[in-house]
């Protein structure tokens, strides 16, 4: 009943993605339909090579589908151009990667300032913007460094800083952990889940590892480029304030 | 993307490698100063030839002579043969298309006496039309003889500042003479015929007269200048007074012009009009004639120095390209992170674009303020060089001539190309660039 209720903001249908290599055809994901709702922390698990990584960057916009359709927020990735895909990822999308993927040359504010840049945000604005969001995942002093001089959490907590600065609908993260040791890792987890609560943005992260799945909603278990099984946690129906504010936000939407 | 932010994005990227930026727009700075020093230096040489025809006078007039020279294909002289110049002449000219005005001339010496000041002036008596026609220089005092009053006589610069002498045997002085001021009177010759023992020696005392300012043009610093009617009156006059057989020596002596001066309309039609002339059976002479093939060298020379300047700045370009090349495949994974952040594909192609313009921009700005440089120098110091390689095409004073000349337009042209370069050098690097993948930046490998 009550998830029927909610909001629908990613919706894969009969996904198809097959890599030619030679002569052989590899299936990497071979007919996926699921849903991520709106708000919610999704979970893509599976082994390496499960074709997790693939479906993720498909969601993306990254990679081009053989078939089946992905419709985020109404519109369809698979049949969007370059230019729709940039002012799609510019407006919706954020990522976190594994390697973070910061730019080197470039301190903490500015690597989380570039997608404001690319969003044609003015200058003291995106300054503010990417200031305050640093403070958020609690680098406000390391404004100035260049990545080569913060640790793995640090760098991993300014590409989340740059992932939630322009505001996204939809994080996606893969294997966001996976360089980082335990300690680190439940930090880096925890911040992410708390800044997408707080906003209500919705996560879609990629792992292997079982026990960061305890952060999800829902996991969506992959293997072999099929869905194995779709299991709601119960965590997103402990909280009745979370809920409350799902169904607030369907009400006004 | 802002433009202010691909600007300074771009200029970020340059300036991490400087040692690269700095190599790449050297090679543009090369090929910049070749190419303006090469076209300079054909400036500089064409310009020289052309000054210093322009000291023996006008382009468009043509000369015909009464001793004309019979000048062989290779431009020798030959030898010289005996033209007739009279008024039959003058009205066959008139046939002939794309001739602007013609001045049969009376050249003849005089004698001028201001005091005790003497001078001996080449005088020339010829239609008062020509002082408005031929290209005279402008005038310091007075007025050139015209239709109201052709009395005028028209004394050279030269004539009034350096060619008036006294000398007693022991000092020899020049005196500058100011017609307005000085009385002058003109005589003939007596050496050429006997006066008449009874009859008074003729003088003119010049009252109305021109004259004419410093002009690069030699013929008009040195020779004096008559209307021809009014020359013949006193010409007439100055006869009565001789012999009776030397009188009809000296009338028959005016019959004949000394030269006739033909003025083309256009310096495109003065080899074609010189042919016409020839075919009459007269030989002339135009400075073109002497011109066009230097022209033609110069040209040539030019284009020559055109391609070596050519060659420099296409292997920049080359190096342009290679640098953009190398650029794309440090920065694959960071293109792929811009890509992923939401930048447009055109954006990744204005940004590369805009750093291979910068370089082609840069070097050329260097490259045109060290040509400028390149060309002082080669004004100060290349002199015994071209004095050697212009031997023989008929340029002296090759010491005041400048061989580098830098017009206004090629600091202009040299930039735009060192940009359209650096765009055209950049542009398959910044296509190749659009082309990657966003799944490069996805790869977890750091």
């Amino acid at each position: 009943m009550e998830a029927t209720e909610r909001k629908k903001i990613i919706e894969v249908k009969n996904l198809k993605k097959t890599y030619i290599m030679g002569q052989e055809k590899i299936k990497a994901v071979e007919d996926v339909s699921f849903e991520i709702y709106d708000g919610e922390f999704c979970c893509l698990l599976g082994t390496s090579g499960s074709g997790k990584s693939t479906l993720l960057n498909l969601m993306a916009g990254i990679e081009k589908a053989t078939s089946g359709s992905i419709i985020i927020r109404g519109k369809d990735v698979v049949r969007m151009n370059e230019s729709q895909l940039a002012k799609f990822r510019q407006t919706s999308e954020g990522f976190v990667f594994q390697s973070y993927n910061l730019i080197g040359t470039m301190t903490a504010v500015e690597n989380v300032e570039l997608p404001l840049v690319f969003k044609r945000v003015g200058k003291k604005k995106r300054r503010q913007m990417a200031e305050d969001m640093l403070k958020k995942v609690g680098l406000g002093e390391r404004m100035k460094h260049k990545p080569s001089e913060m640790s793995g959490g640090q760098q991993q907590r300014v590409g989340i800083a740059r992932a939630f600065v322009s505001k996204p609908r939809i994080i996606f993260a893969d294997e966001p952990t996976g360089n980082l040791d335990t300690r680190t890792t439940k930090e880096v987890m925890e911040l992410i889940s708390e800044m997408a609560r707080a906003n209500k943005q919705t996560i879609v992260m990629v792992t292997h590892d079982n026990s960061l799945a305890n952060y999800a909603d829902r996991i969506i278990r992959i293997s072999d480029g099929k869905v194995l099984s779709i299991e709601e946690t119960g965590k997103n129906k402990e909280s009745d304030k979370k809920e409350g504010q799902i169904t607030n936000e369907d009400n006004r939407q | 993307m802002k433009i202010i932010d691909l600007i300074k994005m771009g200029l970020r990227n340059l300036s991490r490698r400087k040692a690269r930026t700095a190599l790449t727009v050297l090679g543009v700075v090369i090929g910049t100063i070749s190419i303006v020093a090469m076209v300079s230096i054909g400036l500089g040489m064409s310009e020289s030839f052309e000054k210093q025809y322009m000291q023996n006078g006008e382009m468009t007039i043509i000369r015909i002579e009464q001793y004309g020279a019979i000048i062989d294909d290779k431009g020798e002289w030959i030898g010289s043969k005996d033209q007739v110049l009279d008024d039959n002449l003058v009205n066959m000219l008139r046939g002939i298309e794309h001739i602007k005005a013609i001045a049969p001339m009376i050249e003849t010496q005089v004698t001028l006496k201001s005091g005790k000041y003497t001078s001996w002036a080449q005088v020339r008596a010829i239609g008062k039309d020509a002082f408005s026609e031929f290209g005279f220089p402008e005038l310091t005092g007075g007025s050139y003889p015209s239709a109201e009053n052709n009395k005028n006589f028209v004394f050279s610069y030269e004539m009034l500042h350096n060619n008036f002498y006294y000398s007693n045997g022991r000092k020899y002085e020049t005196k500058e003479i100011d017609p307005a001021v000085d009385k002058v009177e003109l005589t003939f010759p007596a050496y050429n015929y006997n006066r008449n023992p009874r009859k008074k020696e003729f003088v003119l005392q010049i009252k109305d007269y021109a004259a004419m300012g410093e002009t690069e043009n030699w013929e008009h610093n040195y020779y004096c200048y008559m209307d021809i009617d009014y020359f013949k009156e006193i010409y007439r006059k100055y006869a009565a007074t001789l012999t009776v057989e030397d009188r009809k020596k000296a009338l028959a002596a005016i019959e004949r012009y000394s030269i006739v001066y033909v003025n083309v309309d256009n310096i495109k039609n003065v080899t074609a009009v010189q042919d016409a002339i020839k075919e009459l059976g007269y030989q002339t002479y135009s400075d073109m004639q002497y011109l066009e093939p230097l022209q033609k060298t110069s040209n040539m020379l030019q284009l020559v120095l055109g391609c070596i300047g050519g060659v420099a700045m296409f292997v920049s370009a080359i190096n342009i390209a290679n640098t953009m090349v190398m650029s794309i495949y440090e920065r694959t994974r960071e293109i792929g992170i811009m890509k992923v952040l939401g930048c447009m594909v055109k954006d990744v192609r204005k940004l590369f674009l805009f750093e291979a313009a910068m370089i082609g921009l840069i070097g050329s700005i260097i490259g045109v303020a060290l040509s400028f440089l390149a060309s002082m120098a080669i004004n100060k110091y290349g002199g015994p060089i071209f004095a050697a390689l212009m031997q023989g095409s008929g340029v002296y004073d090759v010491g005041e001539a400048k061989f580098s000349i830098i017009p206004w337009w090629l600091p202009i042209v040299a930039s735009a190309l060192g940009i359209a370069v650096g765009v055209l050098s950049g542009y398959l690097p910044a296509r190749r660039a659009t082309k990657i993948s966003a799944i490069e930046a996805m790869k977890a490998n750091a």
